[in-house]
């Protein structure tokens, strides 16, 4: 239990009005978008400043309570829920963008810049910002940074990482670290930037970040292919990558997406279509041009159903952001949506899809499946019901029987969602005990005492973590 | 799991439906459109915290709380949240519900409670007395403030509120009610006959908003029938958490309405649309469910109503002038209208539309909302007047009567040149006399 005096250590130090401890504000801090985790913490803070972060980590560490940074609480792999209870840290309200630095082409700023205000803040200045985790509405650079979050235009720009250039942070055992900066070559010493890309809060709190920026591209090419089947869809994707064309998006939904994002966005979407592609060419004009007529070509070949290209900007922005929008709104099926991460080598994507159907029907289970086709990682989405043990016992089967092909086939349990708690079990059998042995000894290397992000990434045969993935559903305290 | 078990621990009477809370899957995508998670920060103000808490105390892992009646009442009911959630989760509603429940669990002292029960179940159920009431003074003064006063207790309401309440107030003319005719033949063509709701605050404050109104419907080819009988729609009694009065108000105008015998109900206050379609859902367990759907196949907006008829446009005048549009709550969010104000704006000749950012953007008004918080009332009314500036327009346009109050006061706070009117005025101008 935290002490009052600690709590009033914390509201000497961050101003009463970052420091929240009543039961109401606790709950409400407790989950993220993942389903069924919920644990209380103690403590909330809201630092507006690095020293606040560091004032606050001392204080965790004196009364010895687990700490656990939180962006937007939009991560869908339990990262910000404080498991083992202690000070949730939310960095929302370290929300400056501190430069555009439109001669070296970087942005630094503070965690909790929310991305898409970011992307706005440079496209102001005619600069790029690529990645676009569906989520960029909400989330925020700090928490995409520790998730290495991927994007609708990954398959050509690539993930978050790619643009990370430096980090600023505090690592658990208080000191500040600068790695990294504005300087686009720099290998002095190990590669500790990328490290912190994708530790999930477990190895530092990040307290600014400086990305680089692109010019955007000039022109760009918006299509939506429907299909009658999804094999069909995930050939379309190996043979446009095999004739030689990286598009920035190339993003499909099957037809229970399609129906549960029709019902939101009202845009006519074809509700009798089996999956639909939303490809994107992007780059100089007349590339774009021959790039455009060659996905056609493809398209045309495999036999799509139907071809249309937008017409306008806001036409292909309105189909992205419906596209954005699929996971929330598959929510509307069923009280429960357990989403998976699933990614695989291209080349195995119409089997993915063969896969997935066959164990849904083996299940009998509801699953939409969703995903970023050009970077072969998809979300298969169990639509059910928390409350029926018997249908979540049959969603752990399908994932399990799921990801043993997935990583048969040389994929990974996830492709840009992180480990967090949900897929802990999985890590092991992708990495092996030697690759989880070194990971944690990296993790101790960096948090000797255990206080950053107790619980997370690593099966420790902890028995309160354990429990909680039994009853699928529970709340400390 | 039966419906009594989710209720955990709420009272049974209008509880928030478990399922509807179960839905939300915490995406987040509500939190940057709502405007208390705007002027905060916190979860425990944001639509996915609310829908949270609700959870938890239908999960018995929290009791009905101060903090929970708290955020009931500091929501608010914008329903901005609805439209920006793709899962269907309405937190809005969830925390209108909740006031009612907030009634239980902290009843009101003896004085608090007359006075809710005489504004609310006496003054706003009867057109004559309430219309009485005001006559010799001013309403707000009269009911409104009186009322607030004991019932919130002065210390309650920000700094100020006394004055804001008294600049808010337009001068009055008598009410539209007592002058309007209650039958109006079509010109021209006739189109059909459309039943005419009036509002309580349409009828109070804004007569001439409502006179046009029906002018132009009679001039777009509408017989008009304007029921003296209608009491209000219901929408401040559920605002303010008493639905039992809100369900009598509904039953009763569902009934005068459908005996009217006509093919449209129509109302030019956004509020009172939104309250009649929700009738519905309202009277779920108390009306034919025949009746109820007959009554909301009728019901529209006005500017949802000509848009969707046509707006005949033969002879109207020019109106030279450059406006911007603020979209009511209740109209754009709780209705889903948007388009359809500005596509009659559009066909008005000579007149100049300019967007503003963030139309759909709260004012700030809400209900009693703004008189409780006025300080981040006017934190959220700045940020609106701010958008408006921008665009330069002269006319400030509106559908809804809370706004219209809101917005003007704030334009006369702020010394801003902007006259605000409602969008059937502008239509209104624009049809010869
Ligand atoms: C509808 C929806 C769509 C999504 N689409 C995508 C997508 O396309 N691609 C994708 O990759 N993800 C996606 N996500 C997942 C999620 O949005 C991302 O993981 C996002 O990066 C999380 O950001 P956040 O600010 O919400 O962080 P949180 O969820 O709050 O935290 C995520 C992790 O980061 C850590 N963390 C947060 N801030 C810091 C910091 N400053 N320092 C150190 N650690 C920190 C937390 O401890 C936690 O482990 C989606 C989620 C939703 C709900
Ligand atoms: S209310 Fe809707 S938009 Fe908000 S978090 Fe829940 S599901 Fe997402
Ligand atoms: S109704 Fe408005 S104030 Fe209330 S939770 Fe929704 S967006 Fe926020």
């Amino acid at each position: 239990m935290i002490s009052q005096t600690a709590i009033k250590h914390l509201q000497e130090k961050l101003g009463e009005k970052n420091v929240l401890h009543e039961k109401e504000d606790l709950l409400v801090l407790g989950y993220d978008s993942t389903p069924g985790v919920h644990h209380l913490p103690e403590v909330v803070v809201y630092p507006t400043s690095t020293e606040q972060v560091l004032a606050a980590m001392e204080i965790a560490a004196r009364e010895g309570l687990p700490l656990v940074p939180r962006g937007s609480g939009t991560g869908l792999s339990g990262g910000s829920v404080p498991v083992r209870g202690g000070m949730v840290l939310t960095l929302t309200r370290m929300n400056r963008i501190l430069e555009i630095d439109e001669e070296n082409l970087t942005a630094t700023v503070e965690p909790g810049v929310i991305t898409l205000d970011l992307f706005n803040a440079v496209a102001a200045k005619g600069l790029f910002y690529p990645p676009d985790p569906g989520s960029q509405k909400i989330s925020t650079i700090g928490g995409n940074v520790a998730e290495n979050a991927g994007g609708l235009r990954g398959l050509k720009y690539g993930v978050t990482r790619d643009y990370v250039m430096g980090l600023k942070g505090i690592l658990p055992d208080r000191s500040l670290i600068t790695t990294g900066g504005k300087s686009v070559k720099d290998v002095a010493g190990y590669g500790f930037k990328d490290l912190l890309v994708g530790s999930e809060g477990t190895l530092g709190i990040i307290t600014e970040v400086t990305v680089k920026l692109v010019p955007p591209p000039r022109d760009k090419r918006t299509f939506l292919a429907y299909f009658n089947d999804v094999r069909t869809a995930g050939e379309a994707v190996s043979r446009i990558i095999a004739a030689r064309i990286i598009p920035s998006t190339m993003e499909i939904m099957d037809r229970e997406t399609i129906n549960c994002v029709e019902d939101y966005v009202k845009i006519g979407l074809p509700r009798q279509m089996a999956a639909l592609l939303l490809i994107e060419v992007d780059g100089h004009p007349a590339p774009v041009a021959e790039e455009a007529a060659e996905v056609r070509r493809v398209l045309e070949q495999v036999k799509a159903a139907e071809i249309h290209v937008a017409e306008t900007a806001e036409q292909a922005a309105s189909l992205a952001a419906a596209r954005r929008t699929a996971l929330s709104a598959l929510a509307r099926v069923s009280p429960t949506t357990l989403l998976e991460d699933a990614t695989v080598p291209r080349s195995r994507l119409a089997e993915t899809f063969g896969e997935i159907e066959r164990l849904a029907a083996k299940f009998k289970l509801k699953v939409g499946t969703f995903g970023h086709a050009g970077d072969g990682n998809l979300h298969p989405t169990v639509l059910c019901d928390e409350r029926n043990h018997d249908e979540m016992a049959r969603a752990h089967a399908f994932y399990n029987e799921l990801y043993e092909k997935v990583l048969d086939w040389g994929g990974t349990v996830s492709g840009e969602h992180g480990i967090g708690l949900a897929k802990k079990e999985y890590l092991a059998r992708q990495i092996g005990a030697g690759g989880v042995r070194v990971m944690k000894r990296i993790k101790q290397s960096f948090d000797p005492e255990g206080l950053l992000n107790p619980g997370k990434i690593f099966e420790d045969h902890d028995p309160e973590a354990e429990q909680h993935l039994e009853e699928g559903f529970r709340v400390s305290h | 799991m039966s419906h009594t078990d989710s209720l955990g621990n709420f009272r049974p009477k209008d509880a928030p439906d478990y399922e509807d809370v179960l839905q939300c899957m915490r995406c987040g995508f509500c939190l940057p459109t709502c405007p208390t998670y705007a002027l905060t920060g916190r979860e425990r103000s944001s639509p996915r915290g609310r829908v949270a808490l609700a959870r938890a105390v239908a999960e018995k892992k929290l009791e009905f709380t101060g903090a929970v009646k708290e955020e009931a009442f500091f929501c608010l009911d914008c329903r901005a949240c609805t439209t920006a959630c793709p899962s269907g989760v309405k937190a809005g509603e969830v925390m209108e519900v909740c006031r009612s429940q907030s009634h239980d669990f902290y009843p009101l002292g003896a004085i608090g409670k007359t006075f809710r029960e005489f504004i609310l179940q006496r003054m706003l159920v009867s057109p004559d007395l309430l219309e009485h009431a005001m006559l010799p003074t001013r309403l707000y003064q009269r009911l409104g403030l009186q009322w607030l006063v004991r019932h919130l207790g002065v210390l309650k309401l920000g700094p100020g509120w006394m004055a804001k309440a008294e600049g808010m107030l337009p001068s009055l003319e008598k009410p539209l009610r007592s002058q309007l005719p209650e039958v109006i033949p079509a010109q021209g063509e006739k189109r059909g006959r459309v039943g005419f709701f009036l509002g309580c605050v349409m009828t109070l404050l804004y007569p001439q908003v409502s006179r046009q109104t029906v002018r132009v419907l009679a001039h777009q080819g509408y017989e008009v029938v304007t029921p003296r009988a209608t009491k209000c729609c219901g929408a401040p009694h559920l605002s303010e958490g008493d639905r039992q009065t809100a369900r009598e108000l509904a039953l009763f105008n569902l009934e005068l309405f459908l005996a009217q015998d006509v093919d449209w109900i129509v109302t030019d206050c956004a509020g009172c649309g939104a309250a009649l379609k929700e009738y519905e859902e309202i009277l779920a367990e108390d009306a034919d469910h025949h009746r109820l759907a007959l009554f909301r196949a009728k019901v529209r907006d006005i500017s949802e109503f000509l848009a969707a008829e046509g707006l005949r446009t033969e002879g109207l005048r020019e109106v030279r002038r450059a406006v911007t549009y603020h979209e009511p709550c209740h109209l754009c969010h709780a209705q889903g209208i948007s388009s359809q104000p500005r596509q009659l704006l559009k066909s008005v000749p000579g007149l100049e539309l300019r967007e503003m950012a963030e139309s759909s953007w709260c004012c700030g008004s809400a209900a009693t909302w703004g008189l409780k918080y006025s300080e981040e009332s006017r934190q959220v009314l700045d940020r609106k007047l701010q958008n408006v500036a921008a665009t330069q327009a002269e006319i400030l346009v509106t559908a809804n009567p809370g706004c219209h109050l809101q917005l003007a006061w704030g334009v006369r706070q702020a010394d801003m040149p902007q006259e605000v009117r409602h969008l059937m005025e502008i239509l209104g101008e624009a049809i010869p006399d």
